[in-house]
């Protein structure tokens, strides 16, 4: 078999929501070229699959609407009668024709869920669409990272495609817990992954995944339960699903770590205005109360969270950054400099006018107040919401979308909703946006539907996105995985290397809160005196259990120096002559006794056999690759991936059985992967 | 790269001269159930042996698996199908939770139909030959199970786990062996005796030849869940008791100096959803086992109850011992000196025993050593030499620190003539799963192929036939 080339290598990490791929390993890996929605739209014929949604729609009725500018309630009004029509059509004249519908999500099938695979016709298809997206050579090797909750079984079955479908030469599946580590170039870590609807929690031991007390596809951990959790706070107030879910993934929803108190409710006369701050009251009420008296390491958290600042200037700056890094290597050998400077000379013409126009927005809303808070202190916060609408609706509001321009829509925008502290608690908490006199600032896109932006008032229902109690069940499961790693000495390397990955954690404040969830909940403080037994022969100077944190001063106190592994001969020599106590012989041959008795327990004493954690340390990003640095390190498993896949196809070819070749398939049918997935 | 392979991976077939059939070990306990495939060293699905309970709209509803049954849900019970004994009492809950620990990580619930599944190109024709094939798919419908009893499984026991297998499942070929015989395989011996120290009872299984010697077999139920007992004892009759607190109450806590009372901020359930005792008993018993692990111990040269060689008593030096701090969820913490040694010393000096209205006191048959000697006592005299040399001790509880050493200084002083050795295996994931281990090395043997009661077997003779065949 020839050797297996970079560019041929094929990698695929499937997930619940999108699914990762892409064809040839880079000089320096980047993020996936490929991301599509993990899901399928059946096809007219059963049991096939389109990426995506057709549908059949008949020509004489809608023959104007849709030749050159179809403008139409496509998406909105489909659901209700495109049915029905479609039906008419094949009765009555016959004469239909198929239109792809790339907006709409309405009767996709998603084939993994939570996690699992349900349907795997759909999830078939899918990896075919992908394959023939991809469109590899023939000699192509495979890598797929696998969830943690399929089974065996699931692993043989995708094998068995792989092989049949696409005779692939090599195959390889790698565990997405593994992937992770591989990425962050760690040998020992605990990987806790945050995606959509659930959360998988691995203890990995030295590349070896510790299979029992695995936290596999924990339900109702991922980012899907906190749009739910916000759409159940905010669902009175007149938010979609859609809207939350947009909230979510803005600046300013953000988690605070337990015992941070929610704006206003430390200065407000009333702090409980809105009824959903009432139901996470509990919450709230522990947090207030413990704020008094957290230790340090929750309030050096608290710093470390309220040192961000608000959405949308982190938004800003983000776009900023990434102008100034230009990969000028791809450009210059593209051939095409002087367009690409021409065109990069536009982008920052146009940019810095709409940054002048920000700017002086800004400047107009920043007016009245003194100083801008950072947003964990602001009782309200606005995000844009963008919605598609159909463009007929918006034409009826007398607005043409194509008439805004960009610079003037955002100036308009920013002006009339900038909070202001004095009215946050009459109107700003309570009141949703009325979207009658909401500004429009519309894209055209597609064809018959446009994107509306416009600005949403939330108060401090933001920050509750996580008060579900997802937390504390991700806490509780980090705690059990790691307290099921059998080699207890080895307990505290895990709690000191946790790397919390998944698109579900990009919340912001997300990690932070559920490191300071695991300092407050799980850390054994230093404080009681630990330090103290574990240095000194404590047959001496064991504090008795009087709460003193310091051992008591007494003469052998001179013995702690020596250490454990003092030879008892010259400790009682020195404990003898000591000027202090010059001991009578009798009480001599005691203590002689008493340090055999010590040695022999020392001689039996695990080193590191004490209760875990004394430290709880997220783990550094690796910073080797540059084009992570702004894609963020959520997908790490796609990193781990390419790493990996570098490794077993291009390194080692096979020598460790990283992968499975097609001879050996043949032989072993698909069983035969377990000898070989990682 | 060979590291990460070397571990999980089945070995060669060659090295052990069997087919590859796919066959599933499992290996149900008290506190835990394990299960896998054979020829690989570590079992893949490691469960609890708890269910939750929650109330539902018709009737109760089970929930199996580590995060079920952690997971504080309004008005939750914990059960579990096996008997303090460990006797099933619940068979159709235990069907459930094994077939969950195989399901959910080894095989699938629902195979996908061969006609959608998308490896099949041609449709027409398989649907005809799939016409007369029954539907509805089986857990293990292509893989022979091996499980693993306890030494005093009844015979209607042992019928019901082969009709289980059998005919709820579908397994192709079922086999059943003794935990203390497969502990011994795992230890690479055919001849020994085996105590396997587990959470609800102690098992004392000699073992001669691969088999099991009936007369010798004895349960003891002190193990785990008594040593958890005598700590919930110790804990609270301290002056001032210690609070056993759960994780799942607390909400954050506060250092604290060493013994000092807890400060911590409590979790309320509103009134009517709180879970069951069940639940918090389990949760407390969480807390427990990591006590045992970091801080128990038990005590050795000498009986803790008894006198060193300069007169003064074991029990004071242990007061003077390395006391071992632990901090309690809600943040209490303390050093425990003598305490270490105290859970512990009952199961080898019943004098120690801590008791109350509700546990009561083991009887002095009922120690280590006793049940050990009466054991040995029962089984042929030319043996017993040979078993005492070849001791094993596997199980969870047996890794609390200094087991071994006083269990060996035990043998030693009532068998002081033969040479006793104690065989441990030293990787905790050994001690753990050790039965495991040794069904998944006996199932992947070649020679054990002609061993397999085979479905077709089963229907002829019917259940009674794992009497006859698996002694």
């Amino acid at each position: 078999m020839p050797p297996f080339k970079d560019e041929h290598i094929l990698v695929i990490a499937p997930g619940s929501q999108t699914t990762l791929a892409q064809l040839g390993l880079p000089e320096s890996f980047t993020p996936a070229q490929l991301r599509v929605s993990t899901r399928m739209f059946p096809a007219e014929k059963k049991g096939e699959w389109e990426p995506i949604k057709i549908r059949e729609r008949k020509i004489t009725k809608h023959k104007q609407d849709v030749a050159p500018d179809p403008i139409d309630g496509d998406t909105a009004m489909a659901g209700t009668d495109g049915q029905t029509n479609d039906a008419d059509a094949a009765d009555d004249e016959g004469g239909s024709y198929f239109e792809e519908d790339p907006t709409t999500e309405e009767g996709a099938v998603y084939p993994i869920r939570e996690g699992r695979v349900v349907d795997w016709s759909c999830l078939f298809a899918l990896m075919t669409h992908i394959y023939n997206t991809l469109s590899p050579p023939f000699h192509t090797p495979i890598l797929i990272i696998t969830q943690p909750a399929w089974t065996a079984q699931d692993h043989e079955i995708i094998t068995q495609f792989f092989f049949e479908k696409f005779k692939t030469p090599a195959f390889c599946l790698m565990d997405s817990a593994l992937a992770v580590c591989y990425a962050y170039g760690a040998s020992t870590a605990t990987v806790i992954d945050i995606g959509y609807e659930k959360c998988d929690i691995t203890a990995v031991n030295d590349f070896l995944i510790n299979d029992a007390g695995r936290g596999t596809a924990l339900t109702g951990c991922g980012g899907e339960s906190m749009t739910q959790r916000l759409l159940e706070l905010l669902s009175t107030k007149g938010f979609a699903r859609d809207m939350c879910e947009q909230l979510k993934r803005s600046g300013i929803c953000e988690v605070l770590p337990s015992g941070t108190p929610m704006p206003g409710e430390a200065e407000a006369e009333e702090p409980n205005v809105n009824p959903a701050a009432a139901a996470s009251a509990g919450a709230n009420a522990a947090g207030l109360k413990g704020r008094g008296s957290v230790g340090d390491s929750t309030a050096a958290l608290r710093v470390a969270a309220s040192g961000t600042d608000a959405g949308d200037e982190a938004q800003d700056g983000e776009g900023e950054d990434n102008e100034g890094v230009l990969d000028v290597a791809t450009i210059v050998a593209s051939g095409k400099t002087s367009e690409f400077l021409a065109r990069k000379e536009k982008e920052k013409a146009e940019k810095a006018e709409k940054a002048a126009a920000k700017k002086a927005a800004q400047e107009a809303a920043n007016a009245p107040k003194p100083a801008k808070l950072p947003n964990a202190k602001r009782m309200t916060a606005s995000f844009q919401y963008t919605e598609r609408r159909p463009l007929e609706e918006i034409n009826q509001n007398g607005k043409r979308p194509l008439q805004n321009g960009n610079e003037n829509g955002e100036v308009t925008l920013k002006r009339p909703k900038t909070p202001e502290p004095q009215d946050l608690n009459e109107t700003g908490a309570s009141e949703p946006i009325p979207t009658s006199n909401a500004q429009t600032n519309g894209q055209q896109n597609g064809e018959s539907t446009a994107l509306i932006r416009r600005d949403v008032e939330v108060g401090v229902e933001r920050f509750q996105a996580a008060t579900g109690g997802i937390l504390d069940q991700v806490a509780d499961a980090v705690h059990r995985c790691i307290l099921s790693v059998p080699e207890v000495g080895r307990r505290g390397d895990f709690w000191d290397n946790l790397i919390i990955v998944g698109n579900g954690s990009r919340v912001r404040g997300c990690k932070e809160a559920l490191v300071a969830k695991l300092h407050s909940k799980y850390l054994i403080s230093p404080s009681s005196a630990t330090i103290f037994t574990s240095e000194l022969p404590s047959n001496f100077t064991t504090p008795v259990a009087t709460g003193a944190n310091t051992p008591q001063p007494q003469s052998h106190m001179s013995n702690s120096h020596h250490g454990p592994g003092v030879n008892p001969l010259l400790a009682a020599a020195v404990t003898a002559s000591n000027p202090g106590g010059l001991a009578p012989p009798s009480q001599h041959q005691h203590l002689a006794a008493q340090l055999q008795m010590q040695q022999y327990h020392q001689q039996h004493q695990h080193s590191g056999h004490g209760q875990t954690p004394t430290s709880i340390k997220l783990m550094k990003m690796p910073e080797y690759f540059p084009e992570w640095k702004d894609a963020g390190i959520e997908e790490a498993a796609f990193l781990g991936a390419q790493v990996a896949a570098k490794v077993v196809f291009v390194v080692d070819q096979g020598l460790s059985k990283g992968f499975m070749s097609r001879t050996e398939y043949n032989d072993l049918g698909p069983q035969g992967i377990h000898e070989f997935c990682m | 790269m060979t590291a990460t392979l070397s571990n999980t991976t089945a070995p060669n077939t060659a090295d052990y001269g069997g087919d590859e059939i796919s066959a599933l070990v499992l290996d149900p306990g008290y506190s835990v159930t394990r299960a896998g495939f054979a020829g690989e060293d570590v079992p893949k699905s490691v469960i609890p042996s708890f269910y939750g309970i929650v109330p539902s709209l018709n009737g109760p509803k089970h929930l199996y698996g580590e995060n079920a049954v952690h997971t504080p849900l309004p008005n939750i019970e914990i059960g579990n199908p096996v008997s303090q004994n460990g006797v099933v009492e619940d068979w159709d809950t235990a069907t459930q939770l094994w077939e969950y620990a195989i399901t959910s990580r080894l095989t699938n619930t629902k195979p996908s139909n061969p006609l959608t599944n998308g490896l099949n190109d041609k449709t027409d024709d398989l649907k005809q030959e799939m016409d007369g094939v029954e539907t509805q798919e089986r857990p293990l419908d292509e893989n022979p199970l091996l499980m693993s009893e306890t030494g005093w499984n009844t015979g209607k026991g042992r019928e019901k786990l082969i009709e289980i297998a059998m005919e709820n499942w579908g397994s192709p070929a079922f086999w059943l062996a003794r935990s203390g015989v497969l502990s011994a395989f795992s230890a690479g011996k055919a001849s020994a005796l085996v105590i396997d120290v587990g959470a609800a009872s102690t098992s004392i299984t000699p073992v001669h030849d691969g088999l099991m010697l009936k007369k010798g077999t004895l349960r003891c139920p002190l193990a785990g869940n008594y040593i958890s007992d005598q700590l919930r004892l110790i804990f609270s009759t301290a002056q001032p008791s210690v609070p056993l607190t759960p994780h799942y109450l607390i909400n954050s806590k506060t250092p604290v100096d060493a013994g000092a009372p807890a400060q911590a901020s409590y979790r309320t359930f509103p009134i009517g959803t709180e879970p069951n005792p069940s639940f918090r008993a389990l949760q407390e018993e969480r807390i427990l086992t990591e006590f045992k692990e970091s801080v128990v111990a038990v005590w050795s040269p000498g009986r803790l109850g008894g006198h060193n060689q300069h007169g003064g008593t074991n029990l004071d030096s242990a007061r003077t011992q390395n006391a071992r701090p632990f901090e309690m969820p809600d943040g209490y913490n303390q050093f425990f000196g003598v305490e270490r040694y105290r859970a512990t010393e009952s199961l080898f000096d019943v004098k120690m025993a801590l008791s109350d209205a509700s546990h009561h006191a083991p009887t002095p048959n009922q120690t280590l050593p006793q049940m050990i000697a009466q054991s040995l006592s029962q089984i042929d005299v030319d043996i017993r030499p040979h078993l005492l040399s070849n001791v094993v001790v596997v199980g969870g509880s047996s890794l609390i620190y200094g087991f071994n050493e006083r269990l060996k200084q035990e043998l030693e002083a009532m068998y002081p003539g033969p040479r006793v050795r104690i065989f441990s295996p030293g990787s905790v994931v050994e001690r753990k799963f050790s039965s495991w281990i040794g069904g998944s090395i006996l199932a992947s043997l070649g020679t054990f192929h002609q061993m397999w009661i085979s479905k077709k077997e089963y229907d002829e003779h019917g259940p009674g036939i794992v009497e006859k065949r698996c002694k």
